[in-house]
């Protein structure tokens, strides 16, 4: 209004009047003319006259430069309309002699002219001169304050740097196919793809990332800093780029560069503070760099949630910070300033002003960006970064349900941002329900790019067991980000996990080696070893040994198995539940000795363990499941030890299902089939094929002969007597061929030292008589050696005879082939007596 | 029609319990135990049986009660009475048999728990005191042994 009514004036005296003309250098004298010509033509000049006064002043100011002319001036551009020349005028009296020179409407047109023009700290310069001003007139203007504050915010905003749009696909294959090459090792190449991808997409952080990687592994320390340094350029918020770059300048050896780190490291600590690790390296670096104070107040952070055994640890290092500590705090250096760039749209610079807010970190700041990021997604919904800083502003007021909406809006706009789905998958990970979905978000965020993304899915991975994929993770990480954040970390978890992958790899090797000796110690164990029939053939002395052994296998379990199983199978299939429960209360008796029993089970278990036992006595390994008639057994006596559970659910549920009774019968058949396999006939005949011995006289003949030649001594002829013919078949007797030959060695050496004595040849006889046992009806032998000796010992004088010399011999080897013995009467005339021997003998084909 | 009486000879009750659970239940037979020779001959002497079954061995029962001849087992053993009583116990069905051959009727089939398949001469050979002997063969089921019983 000021200006407006000035100007007003000004064109109400300026009279139009004609020219002078041009020609004239004197500053005063043009400027006079000027004045004569305005004052000619009236309040309000002709234009050709203001045109011709303007002229003139411009000329008169070209000689002599002054603040009055330059003002003079400008009143004249404005009365002719123009007021862009008007403020330059004006702007440039106010620069040359200040802005006391200038009325507060002129301040207030120069401070909206740069408003108009965004040049926003000429602005906020002009509102300060105008608000000075009109305080020096007593005057206030409130005003003036408020947006004085609005242009601070906007000139902060122009300094941020416009969000990148989204990489093309070209660069992200680029990005996919350096950080393949990059883990491999083959670092050129890497680096060739991923200066490709920057070409591609200048503004792409992934790929700076990644190139800083490459260049640290190179060690091209200086151009891994300047990558890491375009990344926070370009996220500034980025807490793995932070780390790395302040890792990075640590290693550097200027004291600029540990600063720089530092100040870095702070701000991860700042941007991330559940990740105390980083305090405590913060903690232990300041300590290096010589400023306890920082140190200790970096450590006090750390120890307010260390747990007593890390306060113990760390307890010396705080006393020594304490002790140095002088009161001296510095404060951190500032990080550059990011150049500005001019504005892109109206929600970018809504953006940016928003960022600005956030900077400031108060909680009216964080209220007044969110208005402004909602505008500015509303105006383009593309622009990912609106939402994202949304999310943080959220996030950073504890509100997670607005801050993940935030960010899924974020993505919805751009998907390639790995570090929006870092956000995101931090929130998830919040609620331990949502764990299975913050994994998806992390391996989208790996897809994106997202070194941080490795680390987190190779610790999952570890914990969930899968250590040969965590391994390959965490390798990926150390190999994306050498300086990151968790590359010391990574570094260990690679270590221990090589270490115990070695560990397990030799302990399956060993397992596996251990397993092939078993299984191998197992085959030989299964086809090694001897048969029944093997070991009587052996030994077919145990013969005898083993009979009792096998009449009551055969009895107990073959014979009672055989009578209860068949039935009692089929009434489990058929009865109902009252005779399944008795059915299954006698099988538990009768099978497995239950209520006191005699057990089929038990039974024959027991004679095969002493079965085992008498093979052991004679250094022989019985191997019964390569025996042709025991391996059914053992099958059977398997089969039926398998059905007692079922059978005693049938017993004590009296309710059983279908499905329990029959498996018990199914069980019970199987054992019954390989009952009537392990044939007990066959087993009789196994033990007769080992021990029992055809009687041949031609045989004894031979024998005598022999005994005589070794006595040097004629043989006497064996005769037949009674009904013996000389080539009759005997039936076998149930003796072990030794102490048949024993027996007859003895018989024939006490008869041919009985010839001797009496000083002639002995005559013998021999008697063979086939018969039976009255009671029990098994067949026997008998064979009787007739003499013509004078008898002088009665049979019970014989058996009293000590056992390991002649005539005790005999009767010891009889007794052990359940044989009898007895001194009979001459059996045919000639003889003076007979010396019977009674043995089993098998029975003969009908 | 009357039942049936089955004289049962073991020394346990294995054989009974087995008979009267599994052998047709539903037929109308009693099963008389005896655990030796002397209570088998009490019920022989007292009732009529239809079928006698006898076990073979006898292991459980008191050496005073088996039944035969002790002596000559015992001679035939040199002397050895441990052995004379294990073969005496280990073949008490036989002895039974033997012993109680006078009083079982001629038309009462007896049935010895032995398996004669393989000696059929010396199950010949015992039928001549007991013409209605059989054996029980490995692998029978007792409802065979009780139809044969009662045949």
């Amino acid at each position: 209004m000021i200006a407006a009514a000035l100007l007003s004036a000004l064109l109400a005296a300026s009279p139009e009047e004609p020219t002078r003309g041009d020609c004239s250098t004197d500053a005063v004298a043009l400027s006079a003319e000027a004045e004569e010509l305005l004052t000619g033509s009236g309040p309000r000049p002709a234009a050709a006259t203001l045109a011709r006064a303007r002229e003139l002043t411009r000329a008169a100011r070209r000689g002599a430069p002054s603040s009055a002319l330059s003002l003079r001036a400008a009143d004249l551009a404005f009365a002719a309309g123009d007021v862009e020349e008007g403020g330059d005028l004006l702007a440039a009296a106010a620069e040359a002699a200040g802005p006391s020179l200038l009325s507060p409407p002129e301040l207030l047109l120069l401070a909206r002219r740069a408003d108009e023009r965004r040049r926003w700290h000429e602005a906020i310069r002009r509102y300060w001169d105008l608000s000075r001003s009109l305080a020096a007139a007593g005057k206030r203007a409130d005003w003036i304050a408020a947006r004085i504050r609005d242009l601070e915010v906007e000139a902060e905003a122009e300094a941020v740097a416009p969000p990148s749009a989204g990489p093309p696909i070209e660069a992200r294959l680029a990005l996919a196919d350096g950080k393949r090459a990059l883990a491999e090792g083959r670092l050129r190449e890497a680096k060739e793809r991923l200066l490709l991808a920057l070409r591609l997409s200048p503004g792409y952080v992934e790929a700076l990332l990644a190139l800083g990687a490459v260049e640290t592994r190179s060690g091209r320390s200086a151009a891994a800093v300047r990558a890491y340094k375009d990344a926070l350029s370009l996220e500034p918020d980025r807490v793995e780029t932070v780390t790395a770059l302040a890792n990075l300048l640590w290693q550097e050896p200027d004291r600029g560069a540990k600063e720089e780190s530092l100040a870095l490291l702070d701000r991860a600590v700042a941007l991330r503070p559940d990740l105390r690790s980083l305090l405590r390296l913060s903690a232990s670096r300041w300590a290096e760099f010589g400023d306890a104070a920082k140190a200790l107040e970096r450590l006090d952070r750390y120890l307010q949630k260390a747990d007593p055994r890390e306060r113990e640890e760390l307890a010396s290092l705080r006393a020594a910070l304490a002790r140095r500590v002088r009161g001296v705090k510095e404060g951190g250096p500032s990080l550059a300033q990011v150049p500005a760039e001019e504005p892109t749209s109206k929600a970018v610079d809504l953006w940016r002003k928003a960022q600005v807010y956030v900077g400031r970190g108060d909680p009216e700041s964080l209220s007044s960006a969110l208005p402004l990021l909602a505008e500015a997604e509303k105006l383009d919904s593309s622009l990912a970064r609106a939402p994202e800083l949304a999310a943080a502003i959220h996030e950073r007021r504890g509100e997670w349900a607005q801050a993940e909406a935030a960010l899924r809006r974020a993505i919805r706009a751009d998907a390639s941002r790995a570090s929006t789905y870092e956000s995101l998958a931090r929130i998830l990970e919040r609620d331990p329900k949502r764990f299975a979905e913050a994994v998806e978000v992390w391996r989208k965020a790996e897809g994106a790019g997202s070194s941080e993304a490795l680390f987190r899915l190779a610790q999952w991975t570890e914990s969930a067991g899968r250590r040969s994929e965590a391994l390959s993770l965490y390798r990926r990480y150390r190999d994306s980000a050498p300086a990151g954040l968790h590359t010391a970390e990574s570094v260990a978890a690679i270590q221990r996990l090589e270490r115990r992958r070695k560990v397990e790899t030799v302990t399956a090797v060993s397992g596996l080696g251990l397993m092939i000796l078993a299984a191998g110690f197992a085959i030989y164990r299964l086809n090694s070893g001897r048969t029944f029939a093997e070991w009587l053939t052996l030994r077919p002395s145990r013969a005898q040994d083993v009979r009792p052994l096998m009449g009551r296998l055969r009895h107990e379990a073959l014979k009672h198995g055989g009578l209860l199983l068949s039935d009692a199978t089929g009434r489990l299939e058929n009865g109902g539940d009252e005779v399944r429960r008795e059915t299954a209360e006698l099988l538990l008796a009768r099978l497995y000795g239950e209520s006191g029993s005699r057990g089929v089970i038990p039974e024959a278990e027991n004679a095969l363990s002493q079965l085992r036992s008498l093979a052991r006595e004679d250094h022989v390994r019985l191997n019964l499941h390569r025996d042709p008639i025991f391996s059914w057994l053992l099958r059977g006596i398997r089969a039926l030890r398998r059905a007692r559970g079922s059978l005693r659910d049938i017993a004590e549920s009296g309710r059983a299902s279908e499905q329990v009774a029959s498996r018990a019968a199914r069980l019970l058949h199987r054992g019954t089939q390989c009952f009537r396999l392990a044939s007990g006939a066959e087993i009789e005949r196994a033990l007769d094929r080992a021990s029992a011995l055809p009687v041949r006289v031609e045989a004894l003949r031979a024998l005598l002969a022999r005994v005589a030649e070794e006595e040097g001594m004629k043989a006497p002829t064996l005769e037949p007597v009674g009904v013996l013919a000389l080539h009759e078949t005997l039936p076998p007797v149930r003796i072990p061929a030794i102490d048949w030959e024993t027996i007859w060695r003895n018989l024939f050496g006490n008869a041919l030292a009985g010839g001797r004595a009496r000083g002639d040849s002995v005559r013998l006889g021999l008697l063979a008589q086939r018969r039976r046992d009255p009671i029990t009806g098994e067949a026997r032998l008998r064979i009787v050696l007739a003499d013509d000796l004078a008898s002088t010992l009665s049979p019970a004088q014989i058996r009293s005879r000590p056992a390991d010399r002649g005539w005790g011999v005999i009767v010891e080897l009889l007794r052990r082939n359940d044989g009898a013995f007895d001194v009979t009467a001459p059996p045919a005339p000639g003889f003076t007596k007979g010396i019977a021997l009674d043995l089993p003998a098998l029975e003969e084909p009908s | 029609m009357r039942r049936k009486t089955i004289l049962v000879v073991e020394d346990g009750t294995e054989y009974v319990e087995t008979f009267r659970r599994l052998a047709m239940p539903e037929a109308q037979v009693d099963f008389l135990p005896a655990c030796d020779v002397q209570a088998a001959r009490r019920i022989l002497s007292e009732r009529r049986v239809d079928g006698v079954f006898l076990d073979v061995v006898f292991d459980r029962i008191p050496a005073g009660n088996l039944c035969g001849n002790l002596e000559p087992l015992i001679t035939r053993f040199a002397g050895d009475d441990a052995r004379a009583f294990d073969y005496l116990a280990r073949n008490q069905g036989f002895f039974l048999a033997h012993a109680l051959a006078p009083l079982i009727p001629p038309g009462v089939p007896v049935l010895l728990a032995y398996d004669f398949s393989s000696e059929p001469a010396r199950l010949a050979a015992l039928k001549t005191r007991l013409p209605r002997l059989e054996g029980v063969e490995d692998g029978v089921p007792i409802s065979k042994v009780l139809e044969r019983l009662l045949r």
